[in-house]
């Protein structure tokens, strides 16, 4: 396969969508609401690039993974910067829909599902080895655990950094099930998404059905 | 094939008839219900699915072990449970740790059927087969503290985390998840020691 091969200097959409993204990344940087809770939230993407860029050379996904992982990233920049609880947009949204709470980190949960559920098939249908709809069904457990693992991280980073506050501390909002919440919100999106790129499959191998 | 069907019967009488002990007198009828459905759903379809999906002995004993550990637990609501309560006055412990255990017990049990099922059924490599597994747990382990939130709301409205064997911990759903999570990665960790052995010799 020509696609395993290419090197990064050949790979212009790359080159373009990092460099984009690189840029919303540093513009966001510059003075977020608040600087420790910005640095907590941007270990998350200290620790993909630290595993996307030494794996480069030996294993490669393909532009669209790599595109919605930015995506997906750029989408937290945002969240990052605002420290979630105060997105503009949520509060737009909250008054809009007359909701208790800024949904802003929800809605990142489901993208997390949604936009990242194709990257984690094609890794698994590539590395791993899985047969096709195992790694399609597999993906969605994946991402199911990585949002759980995130939950007791997040739990664990909140009895450290502010033990008195307990749930508080995190972006609960005053929601004891908020933990559950997240997880629904990213079980949600992977499944979707999943949903949709099976029936995509499914018309393009039989075009005259439905 | 014989040979199987009858340790596979066997284990499955084993686990029968600690069932109906257990259906006795549990410590609360509604809890016991609550607890046994998902139980009784997983080994019906095991059970449906025995002619077409055999898995091996060591799979077969690893759920029946995890099955009567469960069993025993729903009769005591767990909360309640001799042991637990034991230990919580013998080591000082702020709850009965019994819940915990159990949650451990089904990523340690069950983390060994399904590598055997990914690989064989679903063509995974045996480096990924190491951590495939955890992955399952820990998504099954969160699907169940959200069905366990659900329930909750439904039956006790606004009591929260304290209905359910949460104890007034209010970091319940995650300590039973990073619960499921060591149980699993401590099989893992077993097969891989193990079965690398077996292959120096």
């Amino acid at each position: 396969m020509n696609r395993s091969r290419a090197r990064f200097g050949d790979n212009r959409f790359l080159q373009i969508a990092l460099v984009c993204y690189a840029l919303f990344w540093v513009v966001l940087a510059i003075h977020p609401v608040d600087r420790s809770d910005w640095f907590l939230e941007n270990l998350l993407v200290f620790a993909t690039a630290s595993v996307l860029i030494p794996t480069y050379r030996k294993f490669q996904l393909s532009n669209l993974s790599y595109a919605l992982i930015l995506l997906f990233l750029a989408l937290h920049a945002i969240g990052a910067h605002y420290t979630y609880a105060k997105v503009p947009i949520g509060f737009w949204l909250r008054d809009f829909l007359h909701l208790q709470r800024n949904h802003f980190d929800r809605v990142i949960h489901f993208a997390f599902g949604f936009l990242l559920v194709y990257p984690m098939r094609e890794l698994l249908r590539r590395s791993a080895g899985a047969r096709e709809t195992w790694a399609a069904w597999l993906a969605v457990a994946a991402l199911a655990a990585l949002s759980s693992f995130f939950e007791i991280l997040e739990g664990i980073i909140a009895q450290i950094v502010r033990p008195d506050l307990g749930i508080a501390y995190l972006g609960t909002q005053g929601d004891i099930w908020d933990a559950q919440k997240d997880m629904t919100a990213a079980f949600a999106g992977a499944i979707l998404a999943t949903l949709l790129l099976l029936s995509a499959q499914l018309h393009r191998r039989n075009p005259t059905r439905a | 094939m014989n040979q199987q069907n009858k340790f596979v019967s066997g284990l499955a009488a084993l686990c029968a008839v600690v069932w109906v002990l257990a259906a006795i007198h549990p410590a609360d009828r509604q809890a016991w219900i609550l607890e046994n459905l998902l139980v009784v759903l997983f080994v019906a379809t095991l059970a449906l699915a025995y002619r077409r999906l055999q898995l091996s002995n060591a799979s077969y004993i690893f759920i029946a072990l995890f099955v009567i550990l469960h069993t025993i637990g729903a009769h005591y609501t767990y909360a309640k449970m001799p042991i637990g309560l034991w230990a919580k006055d013998f080591f000082g412990f702020s709850r009965n740790h019994a819940d915990r255990v159990a949650h451990f017990g089904f990523g340690f049990f069950l983390a060994f059927p399904v590598r055997e099922l990914l690989l064989r059924f679903g063509g995974i490599r045996r480096g990924w087969s190491f951590w495939l597994p955890p992955a399952i747990i820990l998504a099954i382990s969160g699907f169940f503290e959200i069905l366990e939130s659900i329930v909750a709301e439904i039956i006790a409205p606004g009591k929260g985390v304290e209905w359910l064997g949460g104890q007034g911990d209010e970091w319940d759903a995650q300590n039973d998840i990073l619960s499921a999570l060591l149980g699993s990665l401590v099989m893992m960790a077993g097969i891989a020691l193990t079965s690398r052995k077996k292959s120096m010799r």
